[in-house]
């Protein structure tokens, strides 16, 4: 008997020669530093990937970099802002005149433009901050949404120059408003959870509605966690003022028409539960067809072990994490490029992915 | 460098001068503060002894806080000096492109990468053609580089000028095309601008202009006489009939004092009242302003004090004695309008939506002067 490796059709010679690097873990180990955001995480997994790749040709690399990005997006549960980062960081590559003489240097010099960018995008927050708080007159009531570094780095400054009080969502199921308002406590600026249902009742004392960004896409709109679109249509039912900071490397062509466009969205949310299993899961020797007792003669045992329980965990399944705000709900966009109307952000993304002069 | 400034004290006087006159409201008016500042401007650049592009620019940029101070509500008065500035950054780059060693290497950052999604103006028709003998920091001789540049420059200011005083002959080119046949129009208060726009469409058209009192300073009373002995008929109301009549009215043709970033504006009090009840009857509003009146700050309306305030006494006169002790008159002499009221701007250089008024911006102004 022969033994006869035989190669994957589909894999191409190179793969199975040179080690696999794991961008997922790249990714994962960037990300657990707690100060860069997924879009960073996933331009400084790319130029790790770069610095790995024995790519030795433009178009080699620039698949070496499709096929990580492709597998990074298959690999999360919320892609959004991630292939943000990962689109600029590619169009980044093809799309502007490098003067490297040879291929390695140029690699060399990609690697090195990474890693500047996420440098510099640190402070990209402090800026966004400086921005914004120009808007906080002293005295504002601001109301925010779920948990964001950039939201709370400006009401912190604002906090240093002005006097604010905040309301902060709970944000749930996650829960991340608690965390804002815990660390605005701990500042000093006087905070207090409300529940995602009491916005509304809230909204006439609050002067104005901040919000942090998972993406800023083409249509001017708000990617941020779920939530942020009831807000956003509550502030204009009451003619308050809706901000969203965002770092401009969030920016992302994505055109959704509605909140089903999202990627995001799969036929598990919102789905409809199953009838209950228990009918169906009964041995066969029981009578054929038994009825499920109405729900007010069960006992309680029975409510706890049947399966009319609806758990937390099945509802944050069942939910999505984030929604998308139409632009015409947001007042100003705030980012490290400057206030810009949802209608300026469209034409940023145009003119920086089309590689205009 | 404080020693280039402290040695031009005749372009120092001038602009002490102007800065006085401005603190005391003896010069009013956007399009007047606009000229004598570039005609200040002028006089400083052609005094000016710099070596390079960063000392001219920051000596314009002193005179312009100074004089920015002086009246921070004439936004006119920055604008200018912002453009003068644009102006000069764009001959001095077309004058050494291609000569002179670019200091830095061209950093192909991430970060220029995403800017240069920024909307940028097409250079036309630069002045200068590339002169091969600017050199910066030339130690043996300081003032060849500025004696190079000067002429150029004052080229560009002229240009400044020249747009500011055809702005009303711009703005009315395309008067017929806006306003048809047997319209009916609505304006406020005087404008010179809407005056010149009115008067030249008034050769085209048979139109009737109903021209609101604008009170307390009734100017409207002026623009109605103007108007009418030019041979358009027109109708004088008091503010109060704004809402009433405006189911009658086609057109809302209206001025202003500044265009802010986001499309809004600062108008003359009355404004915020006609373009409100334009929108409450899907009547259009346009707004004829000059370039010159874009301001590229964003803020300003939260401010309620960034409006304008006058004389309390035109309100209320001192001859109500009781009355003046035991209220607070106020008077301001601005509304901020909301860019979602306006339909369009007429400017001198074509008309936009407010929505890409953001864009212009961009184009006219650089980013860097925005905070002078």
């Amino acid at each position: 008997m022969e033994t006869v490796t035989i190669r994957p059709p589909n894999v191409p010679l190179r793969d199975t020669i040179s080690s696999k690097f794991d961008i997922y873990a790249a990714y994962q180990r960037i990300l657990k530093n707690e100060e860069i955001s997924t879009p960073l995480a996933a331009i400084l997994a790319l130029t790790e990937l770069i610095e790995n790749s024995d790519a030795g040709t433009m178009f080699e690399l620039v698949k070496a970099l499709n096929d990580g990005a492709a597998e990074l997006r298959g690999r999360t549960t919320n892609p959004i802002s991630l292939n943000a980062g990962c689109e600029l960081f590619i169009a980044f590559v093809t799309l502007s005149t490098h003067n490297s003489t040879t291929f390695s240097s140029l690699k060399q010099e990609l690697v090195r433009q990474g890693q500047n960018y996420a440098a510099e995008a640190l402070t990209y927050r402090k800026k966004i901050a400086e921005l914004a708080v120009g808007f906080i007159k002293d005295g504002s009531v601001i109301l925010t949404h779920s948990y964001s570094r950039v939201v709370m780095q400006t009401l912190l400054l604002a906090h240093e120059r002005k006097r604010i009080s905040v309301f902060v969502t709970e944000a749930r199921p996650r829960g991340l408003g608690i965390k804002t308002a815990e660390a605005l406590t701990a500042a000093g600026v006087p905070s207090t959870v409300i529940l995602d249902s009491a916005v509304a009742y809230v909204m006439e004392k609050v002067d104005f509605v901040l919000v942090g960004s998972e993406a800023v896409v083409e249509s001017g709109g708000l990617i941020n966690a779920v939530g942020s679109s009831q807000i956003a249509i509550i502030a204009r039912a009451a003619n308050k003022p809706f901000y969203a900071l965002a770092e401009s490397c969030k920016f992302h062509r994505l055109f959704p028409l509605s909140q089903y466009d999202l990627p995001t969205h799969n036929s598990n949310i919102l789905s409809f539960s199953r009838p209950s299993q228990s009918k169906l899961s009964m041995p066969v020797t029981t009578p054929a067809v038994e009825f499920p007792k109405p729900i007010k003669e069960l006992t309680d045992n029975e409510l706890l072990n049947g399966s009319h329980k609806i758990t937390q965990e099945q509802i944050s399944k069942n939910n999505p994490d984030v929604d998308y705000t139409r632009p015409d709900l947001i007042s100003l966009v705030f980012s490290d490029v400057g206030s810009l109307t949802p209608e300026g952000v469209s034409q940023y993304l145009v003119g920086m992915f089309s590689g205009s002069e | 460098m404080a020693p280039d400034i402290a040695r031009n004290t005749a372009s120092q006087r001038s602009v002490e001068v102007l800065a006085s006159k401005l603190r005391r409201r003896q010069l009013v008016g956007s399009r007047t503060t606009a000229l004598e500042t570039v005609l200040v401007l002028r006089q400083v650049v052609s005094k000016a002894r710099f070596s390079n592009l960063e000392q001219l620019v920051d000596i314009i940029r002193n005179a312009g806080r100074k004089l920015v101070e002086a009246q921070p509500k004439e936004h006119s008065v920055g604008n200018t000096v912002r453009k003068v500035l644009h102006h000069i950054r764009e001959e001095y780059h077309t004058a050494t492109r291609g000569t002179s060693v670019v200091p830095t290497a061209p950093s192909y950052s991430i970060a220029k990468f995403v800017s240069q999604g920024q909307p940028r103006k097409q250079i036309t028709a630069p002045k200068a053609e590339s002169k091969g003998t600017i050199k910066e920091h030339d130690a043996n001789d300081p003032d060849s580089f500025a004696k190079g540049l000067k002429p150029v420059l004052m080229e560009a200011i002229q240009d400044v000028l020249d747009e500011l005083e055809t702005v009303y002959d711009n703005i009315s080119k395309n008067a017929r095309d806006h306003i048809h046949s047997d319209e009916i129009i609505l304006t406020l208060g005087m404008s010179k601008t809407v005056e010149a726009f009115l008067k030249a469409a008034a050769h085209h058209r048979n139109y009737t202009v109903i021209v609101a009192e604008t009170a307390p300073s009734y100017d409207g009373r002026e623009m109605a006489k103007s108007l009418s002995s030019a041979g358009i008929s027109t109708f004088l109301v008091p503010d109060s009939s704004i809402y009433a009549l405006m189911s009658r009215v086609n057109k809302v043709i209206i001025g202003a004092h500044a265009i802010l970033a986001n499309g809004g504006m600062f108008a003359i009090t009355g404004s915020q009242i006609a373009a409100t009840a334009a929108r409450a009857h899907s009547t259009p509003v346009v707004v004829c302003a000059g370039q010159f009146k874009l301001t590229p700050l964003w803020n300003l309306y939260h401010e309620y004090g960034a409006l304008d305030f006058g004389n309390p006494s035109d309100v209320l006169g001192f001859e109500e004695g009781d009355l003046v002790d035991k209220t607070d008159v106020v008077n301001p002499y601005y509304d901020y309008v909301r860019p979602e009221l306006i339909d369009a701007y007429i400017t001198n250089d074509g008309d936009h939506p407010p929505s890409s008024i953001y864009r212009l911006l961009k184009e006219t102004y650089d980013d860097e002067d925005t905070e002078l």
